[in-house]
């Protein structure tokens, strides 16, 4: 019960914690893509499976804010995760090296499907702008470190 | 780990099917449907998120604002006490100006150097014997000077000088058992002692046996009265006492004119002015009486014979004779305005 309270308690934090920053502190563009994040760190440290059904949650949460590609957001961090999955059986996510790094490859892979999924359904491809793109993965590895050390930190690894 | 890998497998082709499904279809009516329900949920989360937001953003302005409006709460209830400090202190200072102003305007007796005085103290447990003024031998008061009080614009009897000090006198008053002032009624010429009691009410003794009492008769001070002037009320007849067959006179009860307790302002007559007040103001009344001692015993029978007078406050002036040459009033006023205490005045 515990930890369906907390997991429920993360999933809307989490979600609250996106639209705020986007809202008031994201200048030209420039975010963290915490829902991200956290679904690598979900994929990264409880598994796959679990990591999926929160991206797909939080996808889905994006995907009602665009006019355009319903369900972009939920494939792109439902994948995500499957890779993040594949990807902890090679390499130690739990090390905040890899994880950053992962971090940082699958933000610009996130971006790479979204504009794909634009080029193929919309036949445009969804282009974030260099800002966005050149800033948000640095940010992203940032909260990511920060996360797994608070997550470590509670001791739950 | 291969169960894992399977469940991840599943798990991501349905939701990849899901969501092609919904990237493909995105204006069909189920996609539509399923998007506006998910709207319907999660955009409350933005719209309250937002809300909470603006209220907390806006709560220092509104805590600077909360306390900006509790200084300025302050400063306006200091402010509101000052005003009501000020209000009262107004008001008072209208009452007393408004007594003084009656009180300028009353006519003195003549001959005297009239001082007035504030009431300073009062013992409670001698309310109605004696009180302490503010005015002593420093402003020319001596012993058995008479003592009057202002009330509803007219002098009326008070009380006398019993002890002069530098800056204070004690005056006895004429409620008190040991004092006595010779008097008369209104309503004929009838002559009597009212005497104090050590209470509310005064007593007029040696009233003719013969004669009709009333209540209601003015009392005046008698030209006889070794310390009051002459025609200066005292009270008026509250009771009259039932005949006593062993008595050779009767009697009444006189509800004094000045009130012991509401007294505040006096008038000290004085017998000599200080030096460099000047000569005492020429007052001659239309009203001064002659003195004729003699007389009495034979104004009271008069009295006796006399129909009753009406019991009431308004009685016209007793026993008067006309003065040869009767004296304009408003010499007279303006001679006791200036037979006040320029400092008093002020």
């Amino acid at each position: 019960m515990i930890g369906f309270l907390r997991g429920f308690v993360l999933f809307f934090g989490a979600m609250f914690l996106q639209w705020w920053w986007n809202t008031h502190l994201s200048y030209w563009g420039a975010a963290p893509q915490f829902l991200l994040v956290l679904t690598i760190l979900i994929a990264a440290r409880r598994g796959p499976v679990l990591g999926m059904l929160a991206g797909f949650g939080w996808g889905l949460y994006l995907d009602v804010a665009r006019a355009e590609l319903f369900g972009a957001s939920a494939l792109v961090l439902t994948l995500a995760a499957y890779f993040v999955g594949v990807a902890r059986r090679q390499v130690d996510l739990r090390a905040a090296g890899p994880l950053a790094a992962t971090t940082f490859l699958f933000t610009w892979a996130a971006f790479v499907g979204l504009g794909l999924l634009g080029l193929i359904f919309t036949k445009s491809f969804e282009w974030s702008g260099w800002i966005s793109v050149v800033s948000t993965p640095f940010l992203n590895v940032v909260v990511v470190t920060v996360a797994s050390l608070l997550w470590d930190a509670r001791g739950d690894r | 780990m291969q169960r894992e890998t399977r469940i991840a497998n599943f798990v991501l082709g349905a939701i990849s099917a899901l969501t092609l499904l919904l990237l493909s279809l995105p204006l069909s009516t189920p996609v539509r449907s399923f998007k506006a329900g998910l709207g319907y949920v999660l955009n409350p989360f933005a719209y309250h998120g937002e809300t909470g937001y603006q209220r907390v953003a806006g709560s220092p302005q509104r805590i600077r604002q909360l306390l900006r409006a509790d200084i300025e709460n302050e400063a306006l209830r200091a402010e509101l006490r000052r005003g009501e400090w000020l209000a009262t202190t107004v008001s008072a200072l209208s009452l007393e100006n408004e007594r003084l102003r009656r009180a300028l305007a009353l006519k003195t007796p003549a001959g005297r150097f009239p001082a007035w005085v504030h009431v300073m103290e009062r013992d409670p447990v001698h309310w109605y014997r004696s009180l302490v003024v503010d005015a002593g031998a420093d402003r020319g008061i001596s012993l058995n000077d008479p003592v009057l009080g202002p009330r509803e614009g007219r002098l009326v009897a008070v009380g006398r000088v019993v002890d002069v000090r530098p800056n204070t006198s004690t005056v006895l008053l004429l409620t008190d058992e040991l004092s006595a002032a010779a008097a008369f009624l209104s309503s004929g010429t009838l002559e009597g002692l009212v005497q104090g009691q050590d209470g509310p009410r005064l007593r007029m003794n040696y009233l003719n046996a013969e004669a009709s009492l009333s209540a209601g008769d003015l009392v005046y001070t008698s030209p006889t009265s070794a310390t009051f002037p002459p025609d200066v009320l005292i009270g008026h007849v509250a009771r009259v006492n039932p005949r006593d067959p062993f008595l050779t006179f009767q009697s009444v009860e006189v509800a004094p004119a000045a009130d012991a307790s509401s007294l505040q302002e006096l008038m000290i007559l004085r017998a000599r002015p200080l030096e460099g007040e000047g000569k005492p103001p020429a007052y001659t009344s239309a009203f001064s009486p002659v003195i004729v001692p003699a007389a009495v015993a034979t104004s009271t029978a008069a009295a006796v014979s006399s129909p009753p007078q009406a019991s009431t406050m308004t009685v016209p002036r007793p026993r008067r004779r006309a003065p040869a040459k009767p004296a304009p009033v408003q010499p007279d006023d303006a001679a006791a305005f200036e037979a006040v205490d320029p400092e008093e005045a002020r």
